[in-house]
């Protein structure tokens, strides 16, 4: 029987593995940065008030900008809904399992509104601190939330989310007073993980902090049109 | 729970590298995990079981791996060499202005292959 003599060699390729979404990723943010659309990418545990967070947010942004929300999902369509309730366009991302959003996934769904101009471009990850930490989806300004009544362990827990964050943000902060839960203690152990890290204290409930917050992106994206840079 | 997307990744690179080189086993490869890569080395091999069984190409592969601790820069004394006490600060001086240089990223290593003696490599 004839047979092919083989060799074994070895290769040494140093390729990235997640460098095709890190690729995806930065042409996606060019493209956001070039047409001057903020982008923010929302990260927390499930139940941590993502969706409460941002119902605040477009009600206090629609009138002055064109707000669009892209919501990421194992399933269902009901975050999207919320958002529509507001008046303003979402759409939703469902991951068939998948416990995370990936560029490619925001890709085809900004896609189908890429047409129209925008202000404000906020995605709402899956509810997860681990996996959506590893996967850049080309945003400009990555957020993470903590609640209230989650506990102060968090940072500790989860560093890579803080890590990667620029700012934090502290939800149901109108529950402080039946939980064993310090807020400085919070941001120290974040800050371990990220010096500058920016700290927002909010309840969507009482509206405690929303100003601040709301304020802080308008700013964010008046500096991304004029410098290219973010600030915050 | 994304250590399947993750080989799937490993898995085009390795199909690339084999392709490139007309080799169609992949005898065993390596791989660098990050400290802070959020990845769970025992998910990964049973991802890779699971991939092994699906495609010829790995059917008799080996996965090696090595964890690369999270590495910082100190931007003002110099410092080059692992975090300490999971704080992202220069363990020598103290300065929070650092750069985290590795320890953040899956790398695909070297790739053993099966190569037929005649096989021109494939440049294109």
């Amino acid at each position: 029987m004839y047979r092919k003599t083989m060799k074994r060699i070895k290769v040494d390729v140093k390729r990235e593995v997640l460098r095709a979404n890190d690729m995806l990723a930065e042409t996606l943010r060019r493209e956001w940065k070039d047409r001057g659309i903020l982008v923010v990418n929302l990260l927390s545990s499930p139940g941590s008030g993502k969706t409460a967070l941002l119902e605040r947010t477009v009600e206090a942004l629609k009138d002055k900008y064109r707000v669009l929300v892209l919501e990421g999902d194992i399933d269902t369509e009901r975050d999207a809904e919320r958002i529509r309730a507001k008046g303003v366009e979402a759409v939703q991302i469902t991951t068939g399992g998948t416990c995370h959003l990936e560029a490619n996934m925001v890709m085809r769904a900004w896609e189908e509104v890429s047409g129209e101009d925008w202000d404000f471009l906020f995605i709402e990850n899956v509810g997860n601190l681990i996996c959506p930490a590893g996967f850049d989806l080309g945003e400009h300004l990555r957020v993470v939330l903590i609640s209230v009544p989650e506990g102060d362990d968090k940072p500790a827990k989860y560093p890579k989310a803080f890590m990667t964050s620029r700012w934090l943000v502290l939800t149901k902060m109108d529950l402080l007073p039946y939980f064993d839960f310090s807020p400085e203690k919070v941001i120290e152990e974040a800050r371990r993980l990220r010096p500058d890290l920016r700290v927002f204290r909010t309840s969507a409930k009482t509206g405690e902090g929303i100003d601040e917050w709301v304020e802080a992106l308008e700013e964010t994206l008046h500096a991304l049109r004029e410098t290219g840079l973010s600030a915050g | 729970m994304h250590e399947l997307t993750i080989l799937q990744a490993i898995y085009l690179s390795l199909e690339r590298v084999a392709r490139q080189y007309g080799a169609r086993r992949v005898v065993s490869f390596k791989l660098e995990i990050g400290e802070m890569a959020n990845v769970v080395p025992e998910l990964l091999e049973d991802a890779f079981k699971v991939l092994k069984a699906a495609e010829p190409l790995l059917k008799d592969a080996r996965m090696e791996y090595e964890i690369v601790p999270l590495t910082l820069m100190c931007l003002e004394c110099g410092y080059t060499g692992p975090w300490r006490d999971r704080t992202v600060a220069c363990p020598e001086c103290g300065s929070a202005i650092v750069r985290v240089i590795d320890g953040e990223d899956i790398l695909l290593r070297d790739v053993e292959l099966d190569v037929p003696e005649d096989h021109e490599e494939d440049k294109g």
